[in-house]
């Protein structure tokens, strides 16, 4: 009689495909997982206490480090909802920006998942061109407010920064070149027979499943609902534009891959459309007054970032500082189906099912 | 086996293309003008209202001022004036408030050293880092009297 | 003089199998590179070419540790045993006419069954060094390694039974006209996936699964014994492209009759070919899944190996058939 042993393994916080320091706690049988339990707080910063000790302003910066792969989406989420305790107009140049920005950023963000994912699933050589393609939208940031990852570029009433000169050329230009680099990704990835082998049909759930976890962005839509905030709940000038929801049907990785490639197209259809009618010429910031002091009351606002759902909740006392501050990290929130999923799958699933999630420890850990 | 053969097709495309890395160390890496580097700081032109230290969300400026020596001019001048770079994010938000566009962003980023005393940067080193500094900085300039006491620069 | 070459000709292989190693690194990293829009190492001699030089250096002066609790006996035995086998299998490798150590007449057969040994030495690698990782690339790499020897020397059993011998060097001879790639090229397919899954190298990879084992089997290995395990991955990248070079491509046969050039500079013509196929295979695709790895192995390679015995007889054996081959 063959006796075997259950074998804890302890995958993380230093390892390569944890993307950042989550610690998962790995029973496996063999190579079968029994059992896992991630431990995350390796990178936990207390943004959320933090903010409580600083006024409006000062809060943008921190936004920045959470989810830093989309600054942008994070600067929007809490200057939308300081911006509507208070009751602002926003000027509607400001509002391009923001949305050129923002869709730009998801691009980068989905460029970044993309590229570290077929690292995980073990190809070098897509990680290295999307950060090639990436760099491009960088260097378009930086030029535009200074920085290259962590852009504080909004602010409560606007936009810090007008477009410099032939900016919005450069993003036009952006926009086609990268709509190019999509065919070479498709004809690189999607038609992958080992990349298909690896993702077809593995990780797979269903939607009540994903609604039960609170699941949100490419997670939930992947199983076939069509939700998106920028759909369902629009914010900013996103009503002006006309694109798509990708969704998919079952659930799996592979259409989570084809759902967020996707959404590439779309943010880029949008940012073309924001080019197109970008306004001539108007301010960029709206009348603020100089001291922000947020009227009392609580405001919850939700945004589609690239990974979900990202809120941010503010508790106002009237003073120039929140009295609490809440942010619904998307990311957290995705990450908790992980040891349903891995129940029972491979080892080598785990950093494809874990990949998939699409997590970024800055935004889990807070 | 189409597919990996497509694959394979692309990144022989891929290998005559050119290259996109900088040679950095080498070659300066040339910022646009709007980058966020380390702080230009001009005494003369601080009037020490106090406002760079209260915007700061990681509390790395500190300044002190005195009396202005010239009795025939009211205000205060600057005396000391340090920024800690161990915890400034570079966040632009002290060049913004500034009226005076006495502490602005430069094009430099160089910032590794050996010891993280050297990180404590004062007025006369962020004075000698004139280098690449930023055309436009502060957002809202408040009209306030020329700075009294020293020459401008 | 006789015995003085016999002493000095391995010694002299030696030294160049470490030159081609050195630089089938260097190579590697530079075609990477340029794949992937990068320059490769450039910093280190002219061109980069002193940089694997450097890293060998780092890793002779690097603190040799063991970890704690680790086998120690089999811990340092572990990387004698995965190189070993492979520089000794190099002996029967005809490279030109004139140069080749051994000519024995199971060359092939004995190419085979000493290059399995290094399948020990990485498992007992993997088990020595107490580490869970390292177990587990070691388990995979037993298990991979098995599976595709069978495949391995089915494929090649076409071969064999075309010249009818397990010759090296007859089999070089046969390929005169026509290189063995074209009536086999069955055999073929079997053979370069068979062999890139021997070699370890991605999409088969998994031993050393840097995305989910870390390093696999020697995740524990530092400084020189970890140089032991990479440059028995590089030799028998040497041996195995040679293999390849032989068996398939015509060896030191000239194509369409340039004989202007000498065979051993056919030879390291065809045999860059094919390890530059090694390197771009490794900058295009995925990891193949352990399981998935199995299934093809026996469900795939092995019945599509078969088959192209049971064709490569009829057509040898069949009056009317022989006429086509």
């Amino acid at each position: 009689m063959i006796r075997t042993e259950e074998m804890l393994l302890n995958v993380g916080p230093q390892h390569p495909s944890t993307h950042g320091v989550l610690r998962l706690l790995v029973k496996v049988d063999g190579e079968r997982i029994v059992e896992t339990e991630p431990v995350i707080g390796y990178l936990h910063r207390g943004t959320e206490k933090l903010a409580e000790d600083l006024t409006y302003t000062q809060i943008i910066p921190y936004t920045d480090r959470m989810d830093y792969l989309s600054a942008m989406t994070n600067n929007y989420a809490v200057v939308h909802a300081t911006e509507k305790l208070m009751g602002l107009e926003i000027p509607e140049r400001a509002e391009f920006l923001r949305v050129i920005v923002m869709e730009l950023n998801r691009v980068a963000s989905h460029l970044v998942w993309m590229g570290t994912y077929l690292l995980d699933i073990g190809a070098m050589s897509p990680f290295l061109y999307a950060f090639r393609d990436r760099e491009q939208i960088l260097d378009l940031f930086n030029e535009l407010c200074g920085a290259r990852l962590t852009y504080n570029y909004m602010r409560v009433g606007g936009v810090k920064w007008d477009a410099p000169k032939d900016w919005i050329g450069k993003v036009d230009h952006f926009v086609s070149y990268m709509q190019k680099q999509m065919k070479e990704y498709h004809q690189l990835v999607t038609g992958n027979e080992i990349f298909i082998q690896r993702t077809k049909g593995i990780g797979v759930y269903d939607q009540e499943t994903a609604i039960n976890f609170a699941l949100s962005g490419a997670n939930l839509r992947v199983t076939g609902l069509n939700w998106d905030l920028r759909k369902d709940a629009p914010y900013s000038i996103y009503e002006q534009f006309t694109f798509d929801v990708p969704v998919g049907e079952v659930g799996d990785l592979y259409q989570k891959y084809l759902c967020r490639m996707k959404e590439i197209d779309e943010s880029l259809k949008i940012v073309a459309q924001a080019v197109a009618n970008f306004p001539s010429e108007g301010k960029i910031m709206g009348k603020v007054p100089r001291v922000l002091r947020v009227p009392e009351g609580e405001v919850y606002v939700g945004i589609e970032s690239p990974r979900g759902e990202l809120g941010c909740h503010i508790v106002s006392k009237g003073k120039d500082k929140p009295w609490r501050i809440k942010f619904r990290r998307p990311s957290f929130y995705n990450l908790q189906i992980l040891p349903t999923l891995l129940k029972d799958e491979n080892l080598s699933n785990l950093v494809a099912i874990l990949g998939g999630i699409d997590i970024v420890l800055g935004e889990v850990d807070g | 086996m189409l597919g990996l053969i497509k694959g394979l097709n692309v990144t022989l495309k891929n290998m005559v293309k050119p290259k996109v890395t900088y040679n950095y160390p080498q070659e300066p890496l040339e910022m646009p003008d709007r980058f966020r580097g380390i702080q230009y700081f001009d005494p003369d032109k601080c009037i020490v209202c106090n406002q760079c230290v209260r915007v700061c969300p990681t509390d790395c400026i500190s300044l002190t001022g005195k009396k202005n020596p010239d009795p025939n001019q009211k205000g205060k001048v600057i005396e000391t004036y340090n920024i800690n770079f161990e915890i400034c994010i570079l966040c632009d938000l002290c060049t913004e408030v500034c009226p005076t566009e006495a502490v602005v962003m430069t094009n430099n980023f160089e910032l590794s050293t050996y010891s993280r005393d050297e990180l404590f940067k004062n007025s006369e080193w962020l004075f000698a880092n004139d280098e690449n500094i930023r055309s436009e900085n502060t957002l809202n300039p408040i009209p306030v009297k020329k700075p009294t006491g020293g020459t401008p620069s | 003089m006789n015995t003085l070459l016999l002493y000095l000709g391995p010694v002299i292989l030696l030294l160049i199998v470490l030159g081609f190693v050195t630089y089938a690194i260097l190579a590697e990293r530079k075609v990477i590179g340029w794949i992937q829009g990068r320059i490769g190492p450039n910093q280190v001699g002219p061109w980069g070419l002193l940089q694997t030089v450097a890293d060998i250096v780092k890793l002779l002066i690097k603190e040799d540790t063991i970890p704690k609790n680790a086998d120690k006996t089999l811990f340092k035995l572990s990387p004698i045993i995965a190189f070993v086998p492979a520089f000794v299998v190099l002996a029967v490798m005809p490279f030109s006419s004139q140069i080749q150590f051994t000519d024995i007449g199971v060359g092939l057969l004995y190419y085979m069954a000493i290059s399995s040994i290094t399948t020990i030495g990485i498992l007992i690698g993997g088990w020595a060094s107490n580490n869970k990782y390292a177990l587990l690339g070691g388990m995979r790499s037993a298990a991979q390694m098995i599976s595709y020897e069978i495949p391995l020397v089915m494929s090649v059993v076409g071969i064999v039974l075309t010249v009818g011998s397990l010759n090296l060097n007859d089999i070089v001879e046969a390929q005169q006209k026509t290189w063995f790639i074209f009536p086999q090229i069955i055999g073929f397919v079997v053979f370069i996936i068979s062999s890139v899954s021997e070699l370890n190298r991605t999409p088969f990879d998994l031993p050393e699964a840097e995305s989910e084992l870390v390093a696999g089997y020697h995740v524990e290995y530092s400084g020189f014994r970890f140089a032991f395990f990479m440059l028995a991955e590089y030799v028998y990248i040497f041996a195995m492209s040679s293999l390849t070079t032989v068996l398939f491509l015509g060896g030191w046969n000239a194509p369409f009759g340039f004989t202007f050039l000498p065979g051993i500079v056919w030879f390291i013509i065809k045999f860059s070919v094919v390890v530059f196929f090694l390197y771009w295979v490794r900058a295009t695709m995925p990891r193949i899944r352990v399981d998935q790895l199995m299934q093809f192995a026996w469900k795939v390679l092995l019945p599509v190996a078969l088959a192209n015995i049971i064709l490569t007889t009829l057509l040898k054996e069949v009056p009317f058939l022989t006429h086509y081959y």
